[in-house]
């Protein structure tokens, strides 16, 4: 129907891939952010991030303007690190460990910490150290450390993290309510040391 | 303490996700519950401080000019790549147009002889499929997060009764486990967008996560045996529940379990 169309087709991607510079550079503090959290180290999380761009950028014609392009691109670094060495190590580290606690424990495979029964102060004490709190983060699977960044940290609602992490919406809810409820019990350990839930467990890789 | 709040909607709550309906009852019990306004209080104050501190690493300044350059490099190779790449408009056009003319001649055929067979076949395929990877994810997901139950106990004369007014269906546990077979305890969670009970039992030293939920559709899967991502899943279904286990353990082993739950489900068939 038009003369030229190739110019027409030129000129829209144009702006597609200066689009993609004016979409994802303002996420790229929040990129970095949560890939340092699922790595654990600078290096890796910079690599991580440089191939997440490189693979939105050549993915972005698939990318439907109007749709969220954060949840799009966090999709894309949440599976790359999934495939990534450290990714993929974390997986390891987690199913080694898993074997090795049911081991340790005998039969009881849960901690007898059900119930909560803090005050109010109590809780505002837990939560004001800062670097507890952290060192609570850095304790939890990688599974709940992820859904818990989203959520909490990159303020994604429950649709959009289920879009990231390719999960239902119920998977989300039960996630991010284990996640607190570790960070909880990793709080309550800190504070009583002499008293561990069992809930807390180093995930290293 | 069966009257209070469950954690998890507490944790929807912070978020800001109960529909309106939901909001409005547990509004109504924290009016009148302090333990439960007291760790609404403290689901909300823990959002908040995850949410600082989880902002914890910047990038390094260098990095950002690096990837900022990287965007802009790879945003012109990808134009340039483009205008290359793009065909002569009127062949392309052509070949377009027999292709879908093709296609389309193809596919018409294909849907008037397959459609309504297919078209059922794939919704009970995609739908059991769809509920063995959220009970398998589930599963990993309870193993990952080593979280305490909601309630611990091997009594199953405790753990039925703690989900009487938190799920709208109830159901058996039996009396008699397998060998080495052991209740743990269970959660109260969410399948296929609906309240469910999560009851955790060991084989050993193996876990096993058994899903059970009420019945929604009138199609039967019937016993479903089969395995995702190195899982085995095992599955029945009574007139009114699905109920659905997932393991590492041998098959054998976690039929038998399911087998011992089925019959125990047969004082709530109608």
């Amino acid at each position: 129907m038009t003369l030229l169309p190739w110019k027409r087709a030129v000129r829209s991607s144009g702006p597609q891939t200066s689009a993609f510079e004016a979409l994802a550079m303002p996420l790229l503090p929040s990129l970095y952010n949560v890939a340092f959290w699922l790595s654990r180290n600078a290096a890796d999380a910079e690599d991580l991030v440089q191939e997440t761009f490189l693979k939105a950028l050549r993915g972005f014609s698939s990318f439907e303007p109007g749709s969220n392009f954060k949840a799009w691109i966090f999709r894309i670094l949440r599976n790359t690190f999934l495939t990534s060495r450290t990714g993929l190590a974390a997986q390891r580290t987690l199913s080694l460990e898993d074997e090795l606690t049911g081991e340790n424990e005998g039969p009881a495979l849960y901690p007898e910490a059900a119930i909560d029964r803090q005050t109010p102060e109590m809780n505002l004490m837990l939560l004001s150290d800062r670097a507890a709190l952290q060192a609570a983060m850095e304790t939890l699977a990688p599974s709940l450390l992820e859904v818990i960044l989203l959520a909490d940290v990159e303020e994604l609602k429950y649709k959009e993290i289920a879009a990231v992490l390719d999960v239902p919406i119920g998977t989300v809810m039960s996630r991010i309510a284990r996640a607190r409820a570790g960070l909880r019990a990793a709080l309550q350990a800190s504070m009583n040391p002499s008293k561990p839930t069992g809930t807390s467990r180093e995930v290293r890789a | 303490m069966s009257d209070h709040l469950n954690p998890a909607l507490l944790s929807v709550l912070a978020d800001g996700e109960l529909s309106p309906a939901q909001l409005a009852a547990t509004n109504e019990h924290l009016a009148q519950c302090a333990s439960c306004t007291s760790n609404a209080l403290f689901q909300s104050l823990l959002k908040s401080a995850t949410a600082k501190a989880g902002q914890r690493y910047a990038p390094p300044a260098q990095s950002q000019d690096r990837l900022a350059r990287l965007a802009k490099e790879q945003s012109s190779l990808l134009e340039l790549s483009t205008l290359r790449e793009s065909p002569h408009p009127l062949r392309a056009l052509g070949i377009a147009g027999w292709a879908a003319a093709a296609a389309l001649l193809l596919a018409c055929g294909s849907i008037i002889v397959f459609e309504r067979d297919a078209h059922q076949a794939a919704i009970i395929s995609s739908e059991s499929a769809a509920l063995v990877t959220e009970a398998c994810d589930q599963h990993i997901a309870t193993l990952a997060g080593n979280a305490p139950p909601q309630v611990i106990s091997t009594d199953r004369h405790t753990v039925k009764p703690w989900f009487q007014g938190r799920i709208p269906f109830s159901f058996n546990l039996p009396e008699n486990l397998p060998a080495d077979t052991r209740l743990e305890g269970a959660d109260l969670t969410y399948l296929h967008n609906q309240p469910a009970a999560l009851l955790l039992y060991s084989i050993g030293k193996h876990r096993v996560s058994v899903f059970v939920l009420q019945r929604t559709s009138g199609d039967s899967n019937g016993a479903v045996s089969a395995e995702h991502a190195g899982f085995h899943v095992s599955s029945f279904s009574t007139h009114d529940l699905d109920v659905v286990a997932v393991s590492d353990i041998d098959p054998i082993r976690l039929s038998g379990l399911v087998t011992v739950i089925e019959q125990s489900q047969d004082g709530v068939r109608k």
